[in-house]
C-alpha cells in the first residue's frame, strides 16, 4: 500500500472527481497496479451491493399505498408495536393460561351435573318447548306447564318469567302421549328430569342413547308425503337439534376418557342428527328418505338400543 | 387533489422497493420491518410534506425520514423483533429453484454482514451512492451534513470493506 490515491479513486468511480485530476488519476491507474487493483475491488463492491435483490412484492405495495392514500395508519405496524409490547404478551399469556385451565377444569365440571345447570336442564328446557309442538297435534294434551309456575313464582301471570326459569325445581310434566304420536313419546321418559340432574357422564349417555333411539325409531315412522305429518317432522327437528347439543358434548365427554366405542357410535350419530334438524321446512320425500336410508345402513337403531341397555346395566 | 394524488401514486411506485432495499441493508436485513418503515416514511410524506414540498425534493425528504426511523429503530431494543423475524424467515415461502433461493439468500447475507460492521453514517452514505446513485451533494442534503463528510464517509466505507472482503478471500484461499 505505498500509494496513497486510494481515496481520489473512490471519488473517481463517483464521478465526482474534477475533470483535470480525474484524467491524471486515470493516466495513473494506467501504470499503478494497485491502484488498479483498488479500483477494481470498489467497483466489484459496489456491484454486490447494487445487485442487493429488492423484496418486491406487487400486491403489499399496491395495499401500502391504498392505505396512505386512505390516510390511515399503518396497521401492519401498529400490530407488531402491539405484539411486542410486554404489556400485551403478558395479557396474553395469561390468557392462554386461563384458557388452558378452562379447558382442563370445564370437561370435570361437566361430568358433575351440579355444576351443570345448563345439561341437567336439558330436560326442563324441552319442556317447555313441548307444549308447542304437542299442541299441533290435538287440543288437551298438555295438562301441567300452566298449573306449576304460579305457585311458586310472585308474578304469576307473566309467561315469560315461565320462560326464565327452566333450571327451577318443578314437578316433572306429565304429558298424555298419543298412542301414534311416538315423537311425544321420545320427549320425556316420566321422571327423567331429576335423573338427568343427579346423573353423571355415564348415565347421560345412556339417556342420550335411548332418546336418540327413540328419535330415530319415530323419524322412521314420518310419512312426509302424509298431510299433517309436517309438524310431526318439525318436532323430530327441534328434538334433533337439542340432541345434537347433547352428543357433542357427551361425545367430547367419551374422547376425553379413551372411550371408543361409545366416542365412535356418538360420532356416527352426529351427522344423522344434523341432517335431521336441518331438514327444510317442508321436508321433500326424498331428502327424508336419504336420511331413513343412512339410519338403516348404519344400523344405528340396533347400535344405539344395545349400548344405552348395556350402559344402563352397568350403572345399575 | 386527484393529480396531486396521481403524483404521489407515481412517487411512490417509483421509491418504494428501493427505500425497501435501502432500509432492509440499513437495517441488516429486516425485510418486514423495513416494509414498515417505508410505509411510515410515505405516509408521513403524503400527511405532512406533500401539499407543501417541492416535488423534485421528495425523494432525498423521503431518504432522510427513513434513515431517521432506521436510527430510531437502532436506539430501541434490537432483540425485540429479532424473534419475529427467524419466525418470517422460517415462514416465507422458498422460491421454487432451492439453488437460486440459496445463492441469492448467501449473496444478501454476505452484502448484509459486511454493511453491518460498518459505522451507520457510513453505511447511509454508501448505501445512497451505490443503490440510490446520489450524487455527494445530494447524499448532504439528505443526511444534513458537508459534501466532504459525505466523500470521506463513503471512502471510509469502502477501504473497509475491501479490507473485509480481502481479508475474506484470503481465508477462503487458505482453508482451499
Amino acid at each position: 500500500m505505498n500509494c496513497d490515491c486510494t481515496e481520489k479513486i473512490s471519488s473517481l468511480i463517483d464521478g465526482e472527481l474534477p475533470p483535470q485530476e480525474a484524467r491524471e488519476l486515470e493516466r495513473h491507474l494506467l501504470t499503478c497496479s494497485e491502484c488498479q487493483e483498488a479500483k477494481s475491488d470498489f467497483l466489484n463492491l459496489r456491484a454486490q451491493i447494487a445487485d442487493f435483490p429488492v423484496a418486491f412484492k406487487p400486491v403489499a405495495q399496491r395495499e401500502a399505498l391504498a392505505r396512505i392514500l386512505g390516510k390511515q395508519k399503518s396497521p401492519a405496524r401498529t400490530v407488531w408495536r402491539w405484539a411486542f409490547n410486554p404489556a400485551v404478551a403478558a395479557l396474553a399469556s395469561l390468557l392462554i393460561i386461563g384458557v388452558v385451565i378452562g379447558l382442563l377444569v370445564y370437561p370435570k365440571l361437566k361430568s358433575s351435573p351440579a355444576a351443570n345447570p345448563e345439561i341437567a336442564g336439558v330436560n326442563s328446557n324441552r319442556n317447555n318447548q313441548t307444549p308447542k309442538s304437542g299442541s299441533t297435534g290435538g287440543s288437551g294434551q298438555v295438562s301441567a306447564p300452566k298449573p306449576t309456575a304460579p305457585k311458586k313464582s310472585p308474578t304469576p301471570a307473566s309467561p315469560e318469567k315461565n320462560k326464565v326459569v327452566p333450571n327451577k325445581k318443578r314437578p316433572p310434566l306429565a304429558f298424555e302421549p298419543q298412542p301414534d304420536n311416538i315423537a311425544l313419546n321420545t320427549a320425556e321418559p316420566p321422571g327423567d328430569t331429576e335423573r338427568v340432574r343427579s346423573a353423571d357422564a355415564e348415565t347421560m349417555t345412556a339417556i342420550h342413547f335411548q332418546k336418540s333411539e327413540l328419535l330415530l325409531r319415530s323419524f322412521r315412522n314420518v310419512r312426509p308425503g302424509k298431510p299433517g305429518a309436517a309438524p310431526e317432522l318439525e318436532y323430530e327437528k327441534k328434538l334433533a337439534q337439542k340432541l345434537i347439543y347433547q352428543n357433542m358434548m357427551l361425545r367430547r365427554e367419551a374422547d376425553a376418557s379413551g372411550d371408543a366405542q361409545v366416542s365412535s357410535l356418538l360420532e356416527s350419530l352426529e351427522p344423522i342428527l344434523l341432517d335431521i334438524a336441518n331438514l327444510p321446512a317442508n321436508a321433500r320425500a326424498a331428502d327424508v328418505k336419504t336420511i331413513k336410508d343412512r339410519v338403516e345402513r348404519k344400523n344405528i337403531v340396533a347400535l344405539l338400543q344395545v349400548n344405552s341397555t348395556a350402559l344402563a346395566r352397568a350403572l345399575d | 387533489m386527484a393529480s396531486q394524488d396521481e403524483e404521489f401514486t407515481m412517487l411512490f411506485q417509483e421509491f418504494y422497493p428501493s427505500l425497501c432495499r435501502f432500509l432492509e441493508c440499513l437495517l441488516g436485513g429486516r425485510v418486514e420491518l423495513a416494509q414498515d418503515l417505508a410505509q411510515e416514511s410515505f405516509l408521513q410524506l403524503h400527511r405532512t410534506a406533500w401539499e407543501t414540498l417541492p416535488h423534485e425534493q421528495a425523494r432525498f425528504w423521503l431518504y432522510r425520514v427513513a434513515r431517521n426511523f432506521a436510527i430510531n429503530e437502532f436506539r430501541k431494543s434490537n432483540a425485540r423483533y429479532r424473534l419475529f423475524d427467524r419466525v418470517m424467515e422460517v415462514m416465507t415461502p422458498r422460491s421454487r429453484n432451492p439453488e437460486e433461493e440459496y445463492e441469492t439468500a448467501e449473496r444478501k447475507q454476505l452484502v448484509l454482514s459486511m454493511l453491518r460492521a460498518l459505522p451507520e453514517d457510513q453505511r447511509v452514505a454508501l448505501l445512497l451512492r451505490e443503490q440510490e446513485q446520489l450524487s455527494y451533494r445530494d447524499i448532504s442534503q439528505v443526511l444534513n451534513v458537508s459534501e466532504s463528510k459525505v466523500k470521506v464517509d463513503i471512502f471510509r466505507a469502502r477501504a473497509a470493506l475491501r479490507e473485509r472482503w480481502t481479508k475474506k478471500a484470503k481465508s477462503y484461499e487458505a482453508r482451499a
